[in-house]
C-alpha cells in the first residue's frame, strides 16, 4: 500500500466529512462530520509520518494533540448545543437566524 | 497481501460509517455510525503501525467522544423527528464543491501513489512521549489549557442556576 | 618745427585751464593778456607753417602719431589688433586753417579787450574764448576722424557757453539751446558716417580710409552713406539748409563772439570736414550732387531772409549762411581749391564786418539800423573797414571777394549752369542787402537823434584788429590768387585709378564780367530804395509783396517746422509711455496675474470636484461593494456561509495547487453553476 492510498482514503473521508457539514440539518450532525473531517486529517499526518519521515514520530504527536483539540471542541460544542436547545427548543441549524442582516 | 487486505477492509469500514454518519435520518443511528467510522480509522492507523494512535483513537475517540455524543443525542432527539429529512437545501451545491475539492485532491494524492514504506514499523509509544516532554513541551502544556478550558466551559455552559434558569 | 604743431592746440587749452582756474573775477585782471599771449604764440607758429608751406622748406603733407590705445578683435577666427592713435596730419588745407584760426581768434580777442571792459565775467571770457581756440586748433590738425569729432562736439559745447555768455537775460540761453542742440542734430549724421567709416575700414585713421578708397575697396553705396552722413553733420555746424535756424538766433552772444565762431571758424568747420574727407565724396557721385545742391539753396534762402531783416547782426548772420551756402556749393561741384579759397578770404572780410558792427553797437547801443544812419563822419575808421568788407563780399573786382568768388562761380558753371543761376541770383542779392546794410547805417540821413549825438569811434583795441582786416580784406584775394598760388597749395590730389570723370566745358571769359554787371546793377538798386533819407518805394514794395516779406521774415517757418518735429517726439514718448503702461503693464502684467488667478481656480475646481469626488466615490464604492455583499449574509445561516467558504476554497485549491493550472476553465465554470446553485437555495417549510 503506498502512500497515495492513505491520502486518498483521507481524501475522501474528508470530502465526505464535508459533505455532511454542509448539509446536515441537525446542529449534532455537524458537529459530527467535522469529526470526520478531523480523522481524516490525522490519518494523512500519521500516513506522511510513517512513509515519508520513518524515524521520527512529529506526524503522529500531531495527531495526538488534534485528537485532544478535537476532544475539547466537541465537548464546548454538545455544551452549547444543550444550552440552545434549552432555550430555542429546536436542535435545526437552520432555525437559528440571529446573523441575519 | 495481508497489508492490502487489512487496509482495504479497515478503509472500507472507515468511508461506510462516514457515508451512514451523513446520510442517515435518524440521528441516533448516524452517530453509531461515527463510532464505527472511528473505529476504521483506528484500523487505519494500526496498518500504519502507529500503535499509541490506534490506542489512542479508540480510546477517546470511540470510547469518548462518540459516546458523548450518542448521550447528547439521545438528549435531544425526538422521536417526532425521526421521518423528517436531515439533507438540507442546498445539498447540490454542496456536491459541487465537494467535486471541485475532490478534483484537487485527487490530483494532489496522485502523485504519491508510488512511495512504498522505507522500514518496518517501530513502537512509537515511546517516542511519542519523549517528544511531548522534550521538544514539544510548550505545545503540551497549552493543550492541556485547552482542555481546562474547555471542561469550564462545557460546566458553564450546561448547569442550571439556583432559580433554575439556564444561562444562554 | 612741424615737430611741434602738437603744442598748438595744447597750449590755448592750458591758458583756458588757467585763467579759469588761476585768478578770481576782477575787472583788472591780467588773465586776458594770458589769453592773448597764448594765441599770439599759435599765431606766430602758424604764419611760419604757411611760410614754410608756401616757400616749399617745409614737405606737405605732415603726419605723426601718437598711440593713444590699441584694442584686440577676432575676425574670422583670426586675432585682430585695432589701433587708435591720435595724431596730426598737416597737408595744404590744415596750414591755411592754420593761420585762419589763430589770426582771427588773436584779433577777437585784442578787440574784446575794449569791447568786453567791464563785464562781470571778463576773465572767464577769455578763458571760453582759448577753450574754442584750443578746439578748433585740435579740429584742424586732427589726423584721427574720431579725435576730429571730439573736438568738433568740444567746439560746439564751447559756441554753448559763449552764446550763453549774458545768461541773465532770457534770450541767450535759449539761443544757446537751440544751436547746440540743432548742431546735434546735424551730429547723428555725422556720428552714423564715423560708424560706417570704421565697419568698412577698421581704422579712423584719414590717411588710412584715404588708401582704402584709393584702392578701390569702398563701394559706392557705402561711400554715399557716409558722404551724406557727414555732409549733415556738416550742415548743422556749417548751418546749411534746413539746420540753419539756430546761427541767426547766435547772435545773442556777444559780438566778437559772433566774429570769431559764427562767421570765421566754427562755422566752416564743417567745410573744413567735407574738404578732409573729399576723397570719399569723390567716389560717390550721389553726395556730391547733394552738397552741391544743399549749398545752392542754401545760398539762395539765406540770401532772401537777409534782404528784409534790420538787425544788423542778423543781416550778418544770414550773410554768413548764404556764403558758407557758396562754400559747400563749390566744394559739391568739383571745386576744392575755390571754396576753400572763399572759405579763407570770407573769414577775413566776416570777421572784419562783425567787428565793425560790433563798433557800431557799442557806439549806438542798438542793434536796429532804423535807428542808426548818417555815422560815416562820427565813425570813419569804422566806417571804412565796413565799406572795405562790403566790396569784398559784394564782390566788386579787385577785392578778396572778387576773386574767390569768381573762382567758385566759374567751377559751378562748369559743373551745372543751373546751380550757376542760382548762386548768381545769390550773389546779386548779396550785394545789395549788404549795400542796403551801409546806406541805412552809415549814409542818409540820421533817424535816431539821440543815438547819433551819442556815437564815437571806437578805442584802439577794437581798431587796430579792424585795420588788420581791412588790409586782408582788401588784398589778400589778390595776393593769394597770384600765379595761382592757392590752388598750387591747396588742392585735391585725384585718386589714382579713380580719376572722377567731371570735364565739363570750360566757362566762357565773358562770365566774370556778366557777374559783375549784375552785382553793380543790385547796388543801384540799394542806392535807389535805401540811400536817400527816406525808404518810401521800399515801404510800398514791401506793402505790395506782404505774404513774400512774411515768409521771408518768419524764416520760411523752419523755426516752427523744427518745434513741431520736437513736438512729435515728445508725442512719440507719450504714446510710448502709454503703451507702456497701459497695455503692457495692464495687458500683459496684471493680465498675467489674472491668468494666474483663473488657473488657480481652475485647479481649486479640478482639485473639489474631480479629485474630492473620487474620493469620495472610492468610499462609496467599498460601502456599495459591502451592501452588495450583504446579500451573501442575508439570511442569517451559517451552513450557507459554510458553504461560500467552502467554495471559494476550493476553486482556490484548484487555482493554486500545482500541475492543476489547465482545470481553471472547468473550475470558473463550476464555480459560477454553484453561485446559482446558491441562488436557487430557498428556505424550506
Amino acid at each position: 500500500m503506498s502512500l497515495g492510498h492513505y491520502l486518498l482514503l483521507g481524501a475522501a473521508l474528508f470530502i465526505i466529512g464535508l459533505f455532511g457539514a454542509l448539509t446536515r440539518r441537525n446542529v449534532i450532525g455537524i458537529l459530527m462530520s467535522i469529526e470526520l473531517m478531523f480523522n481524516a486529517a490525522n490519518i494523512n499526518l500519521a500516513a506522511c509520518n510513517s512513509y515519508l519521515h520513518p524515524a521520527g514520530v512529529a506526524g503522529m504527536t500531531l495527531a495526538v494533540f488534534v485528537i485532544t483539540v478535537a476532544a475539547a471542541e466537541v465537548v464546548v460544542g454538545l455544551a452549547l448545543v444543550l444550552a440552545v436547545y434549552r432555550n430555542s427548543a429546536t436542535a435545526y441549524v437552520e432555525d437559528f437566524s440571529l446573523l441575519k442582516g | 497481501m495481508i497489508e492490502a487486505i487489512a487496509f482495504y477492509s479497515m478503509a472500507a469500514v472507515a468511508l461506510l460509517g462516514a457515508l451512514l454518519v451523513v446520510s442517515l435520518r435518524n440521528t441516533v443511528h448516524s452517530s453509531l455510525a461515527l463510532g464505527l467510522s472511528l473505529a476504521g480509522v483506528a484500523g487505519i492507523f494500526a496498518n500504519l503501525g502507529a500503535d499509541f494512535l490506534f490506542a489512542g483513537q479508540l480510546l477517546i475517540y470511540v470510547g469518548g467522544i462518540a459516546i458523548i455524543i450518542v448521550f447528547v443525542v439521545m438528549l435531544l432527539g425526538r422521536t417526532s423527528d425521526l421521518h423528517l429529512r436531515q439533507v438540507n437545501q442546498q445539498w447540490g451545491a454542496a456536491l459541487l464543491v465537494c467535486a471541485m475539492t475532490g478534483v484537487s485532491l485527487w490530483r494532489l494524492a496522485r502523485g504519491y501513489l508510488g512511495v512504498r514504506a522505507a522500514a518496518p514499523a517501530a513502537p512509537t509509544t515511546r517516542a511519542i512521549g519523549l517528544l511531548m516532554l522534550g521538544d514539544y513541551a510548550v505545545p503540551f502544556e497549552l493543550v492541556t489549557l485547552v482542555l481546562v478550558a474547555a471542561l469550564l466551559g462545557a460546566i458553564f455552559f450546561s448547569r442550571k442556576s439556583a432559580d433554575g434558569e439556564v444561562p444562554s | 618745427m612741424l615737430q611741434h604743431v602738437y603744442l598748438i592746440p595744447l597750449i590755448p587749452l592750458a591758458a583756458s585751464l588757467l585763467i579759469l582756474l588761476g585768478a578770481k573775477e576782477d575787472p583788472r585782471s591780467p588773465m586776458p593778456f594770458l589769453g592773448i599771449a597764448a594765441t599770439g604764440w599759435c599765431l606766430l607758429q602758424s604764419i611760419a607753417i604757411f611760410y614754410g608751406a608756401a616757400t616749399g622748406a617745409l614737405s606737405l603733407p605732415y603726419a605723426a602719431d601718437w598711440s593713444w590705445f590699441t584694442f584686440g578683435a577676432t575676425a574670422g577666427g583670426k586675432p585682430f589688433l585695432y589701433d587708435m592713435p591720435v595724431g596730426v596730419l598737416i597737408d595744404g588745407s590744415a596750414a591755411v586753417m592754420l593761420v585762419v584760426v589763430t589770426l582771427v581768434s588773436f584779433l577777437v580777442q585784442v578787440y574784446s579787450l575794449s569791447y568786453m571792459r567791464g563785464d562781470p565775467r571778463f576773465k572767464r571770457y577769455y578763458a571760453y574764448l582759448s577753450f574754442f581756440t584750443a578746439s578748433m586748433l585740435g579740429l584742424v590738425v586732427s589726423s584721427n576722424l574720431l579725435v576730429t569729432f571730439c573736438c568738433w562736439e568740444l567746439v560746439g559745447f564751447s559756441s554753448y557757453i559763449l552764446i550763453g555768455f549774458w545768461f541773465e537775460r532770457p534770450e541767450p540761453p535759449y539761443a544757446a539751446k537751440k544751436a547746440f542742440i540743432t548742431t546735434k542734430l546735424g551730429d547723428l549724421g555725422l556720428y552714423l558716417a564715423l560708424l560706417l567709416i570704421f565697419c568698412q575700414v577698421g581704422s579712423f585713421q584719414i590717411p588710412q580710409i584715404r588708401e582704402y578708397v584709393a584702392r578701390g575697396f569702398m563701394p559706392a553705396a557705402a561711400a554715399t552713406a557716409i558722404g551724406l552722413g557727414i555732409l549733415c553733420g556738416a550742415a548743422g555746424k556749417s548751418a546749411q539748409f534746413p539746420l540753419f535756424i539756430w546761427l541767426p538766433d547766435a547772435m545773442e552772444g556777444p559780438t566778437p563772439v559772433s566774429a570769431l565762431i559764427h562767421a570765421a571758424t566754427m562755422v566752416a568747420a564743417g567745410i573744413y570736414l567735407v574738404a578732409k574727407c573729399y576723397f570719399i565724396f569723390a567716389v560717390s557721385p550721389v553726395a556730391m550732387e547733394t552738397v552741391a545742391w544743399t549749398g545752392a539753396i542754401t545760398a539762395l534762402l539765406a540770401a532772401t531772409m537777409a534782404v528784409v531783416s534790420y538787425d544788423i547782426k542778423r543781416v550778418l548772420a544770414f550773410s554768413t549762411v548764404s556764403q558758407l551756402g557758396f562754400m559747400m556749393c563749390a566744394l559739391g561741384s568739383w571745386g576744392f581749391s575755390a571754396g576753400l579759397f572763399h572759405l579763407t578770404t570770407h573769414a577775413a572780410f566776416k570777421a572784419l564786418l562783425f567787428l565793425c558792427a560790433g563798433s557800431v553797437i557799442h557806439a549806438v547801443h542798438t542793434n536796429d539800423m532804423r535807428q542808426m544812419g548818417n555815422l560815416d563822419k562820427k565813425m570813419p575808421i569804422t566806417f571804412f573797414a565796413t565799406l572795405a568788407g562790403t566790396f569784398a563780399i559784394a564782390g566788386i573786382p579787385g577785392f578778396s571777394g572778387f576773386f574767390s568768388k569768381d573762382m567758385i562761380l566759374e567751377k559751378v558753371f562748369e559743373h551745372d549752369p543751373r546751380l550757376f543761376t542760382i548762386l548768381a541770383v545769390s550773389a546779386c542779392l548779396t550785394a545789395f542787402y549788404m549795400f542796403r546794410l551801409v546806406f541805412m547805417t552809415f549814409l542818409g540821413q540820421e533817424r535816431d537823434m539821440d543815438r547819433y549825438l551819442h556815437a564815437h569811434e571806437s578805442p584802439w583795441p577794437m581798431t587796430v584788429p579792424l585795420f588788420v582786416l581791412m588790409a586782408l580784406a582788401a588784398f589778400s584775394g589778390w595776393l593769394l590768387d597770384r600765379g595761382e598760388f592757392f590752388t598750387r597749395l591747396v588742392h585735391f590730389d585725384a585718386l589714382p585709378g579713380l580719376a572722377p570723370a567731371h570735364e565739363a566745358a570750360h566757362a566762357p571769359a565773358y562770365l566774370t564780367w556778366y557777374v559783375t554787371a549784375a552785382v553793380f546793377f543790385a547796388i543801384y538798386l540799394a542806392y535807389r530804395l535805401y540811400g536817400g533819407s527816406n525808404f518810401r518805394e521800399a515801404e510800398s514794395i514791401k506793402r505790395r509783396c506782404a505774404p513774400v516779406f512774411n515768409l521771408l521774415e518768419r524764416r520760411y517757418y523752419l523755426d516752427e517746422f523744427f518745434l513741431a518735429l520736437v513736438g512729435l517726439s515728445d508725442q512719440a514718448a507719450r504714446l510710448a509711455f502709454w503703451i507702456d503702461s497701459e497695455v503692457v503693464d495692464r495687458f500683459f502684467v496684471d493680465g498675467w496675474g489674472l491668468l494666474m488667478l483663473a488657473l488657480a481656480r481652475l485647479c481649486h475646481l479640478f482639485d473639489d470636484s474631480i479629485i474630492d469626488r473620487s474620493v469620495d466615490a472610492t468610499g462609496g464604492l467599498s460601502v456599495s461593494l459591502g451592501g452588495t455583499l450583504r446579500w451573501i449574509v442575508r439570511r442569517g445561516l451559517v451552513q450557507e456561509y459554510l458553504l461560500w467558504s467552502a467554495a471559494v476554497m476550493s476553486v482556490l485549491t484548484l487555482l493554486t495547487l500545482p500541475a492543476q493550472r489547465y482545470c481553471l476553465g472547468a473550475s470558473v465554470g463550476l464555480g459560477l453553476l454553484a453561485i446559482l446553485t446558491l441562488l436557487l437555495v430557498r428556505r424550506p417549510r
